[in-house]
């Protein structure tokens, strides 16, 4: 225990009683006297002790209330509640719309594909009313178009509290955090070669594929310059 | 074209529309005779039963891959030499090397049209 962190100024008096106590049976009030003499001098230590145990614990109390702020600026129930299953329903009519659409002009194109020419004024009629079909069909681009925007908000809505949270509590990523179900999809992707379509430009285009296998005729196979060449 | 039309042939994909896409252009080629399977397993199980002569199969399905599909076909005795063309959106040059290591005819990258089926339908029966 450092020196500065006791009270010397009843030393003399401890000594005192100490020796008195040796030399002696001590009385009840001898050891009261002893305690209140030993708390006195240890004063100093404990008001010490005091201050910094409540300097730490007003640290932790300041940075829970702090974490508080920050996850309820999260808004993660107005996330999970709203705001992602709102995303999840625009996404599902987009997939419903395009789904529709995509069965009208099908429709469309197999009833041309499958119409009599022979009558030229009913084929006619016929091929114009199915291309209006397929037009009105493709209507359903404008409104996708506004639904997914919509979900691309809320994707950004996320990302904005996600990365302040993170920033503000300098939260680090943590390693293997996955679940068992996301490390089984991982490892089946992995093995399985999923990427999933790729974006514009990246990916091999179909010349890259017919170089690799030889052209359209099969006769030469790749050679390790056109498979090379894929790497590029 | 000189391939024989009346092949049957079996189209793989988890995706009915693109099925519907598939057969329409095999019938414009002159394909009649068309199956369909919404994944590896259902398609394997199908080619046991019957005997197709082409198999044009998407990559990414549940629970049986294209890919698994393909690796099944080619070690078993008595599907493996039937023709194996992969129609996917998965264009990267792994799995490109991947699928041909594991015996695949040929690739189409989707998306695709009527005249690369051909093409490549042709290629796979040495037109």
């Amino acid at each position: 225990m450092p020196e500065n962190h006791l009270d010397f100024s009843r030393t003399d008096e401890l000594i005192e009683l100490l020796t008195k106590i040796r030399d002696g049976e001590p009385s009840l009030v001898d050891i009261m006297a002893m305690a209140e003499l030993l708390a006195t001098t240890l004063q100093p230590y404990f008001r010490k002790l005091d201050t910094s145990l409540y300097g730490e614990l007003r640290h932790i109390a300041q940075y829970i209330v702090k974490t508080k702020d920050e996850i309820g600026s999260l808004q993660a129930n107005h996330m999970s509640e709203e705001r992602i299953p709102e995303a999840g329903m625009e996404l599902s009519a987009v997939v419903d719309a395009t789904e529709s659409a995509t069965d009208r002009i099908m429709e469309s194109a197999e009833t041309l594909m499958a119409a009599d020419p022979s009558d030229h004024q009913a084929y006619a009629d016929l091929v114009n009313a199915e291309v209006m079909n397929i037009f009105e069909a493709c209507s359903f681009q404008d409104i996708t178009g506004q639904r997914i925007s919509k979900v691309v908000e809320t994707l950004e809505f996320i990302d904005r509290r996600i990365s302040r949270f993170a920033s503000t509590l300098k939260v680090e990523d943590k390693r293997d955090a996955l679940s068992q179900d996301e490390i089984s999809r991982e490892e089946r992707r992995q093995k399985q070669i999923l990427h999933g379509p790729q974006m514009s430009g990246e990916g091999v285009g179909q010349d890259d594929v017919d170089a690799l296998f030889g052209g359209d005729d099969g006769a030469a196979p790749a050679s390790q310059d056109d498979i090379d060449a894929l790497f590029h | 074209m000189s391939v024989d039309l009346t092949m049957p042939v079996l189209v793989v994909d988890d995706y009915k529309t693109m099925i519907r896409i598939i057969r329409n252009l095999l019938k414009q080629i002159g394909f009649n005779d068309v199956d369909d399977a919404a994944d590896g397993s259902e398609a394997l199980n199908k080619m046991k039963e019957r005997d197709y002569g082409l198999v044009i199969s998407d990559w990414n399905m549940e629970p049986m891959t294209g890919y698994e599909l393909l690796k099944e076909v080619r070690s078993d005795s008595g599907l493996r030499r039937t023709p194996f063309i992969m129609v996917t959106a998965e264009s990267k040059t792994e799995n490109v090397i991947a699928a041909k290591k594991a015996g695949v005819n040929n690739y189409i990258v989707k998306p695709f049209n009527a005249q690369t089926l051909k093409n490549k339908i042709g290629s796979v029966f040495g037109e």
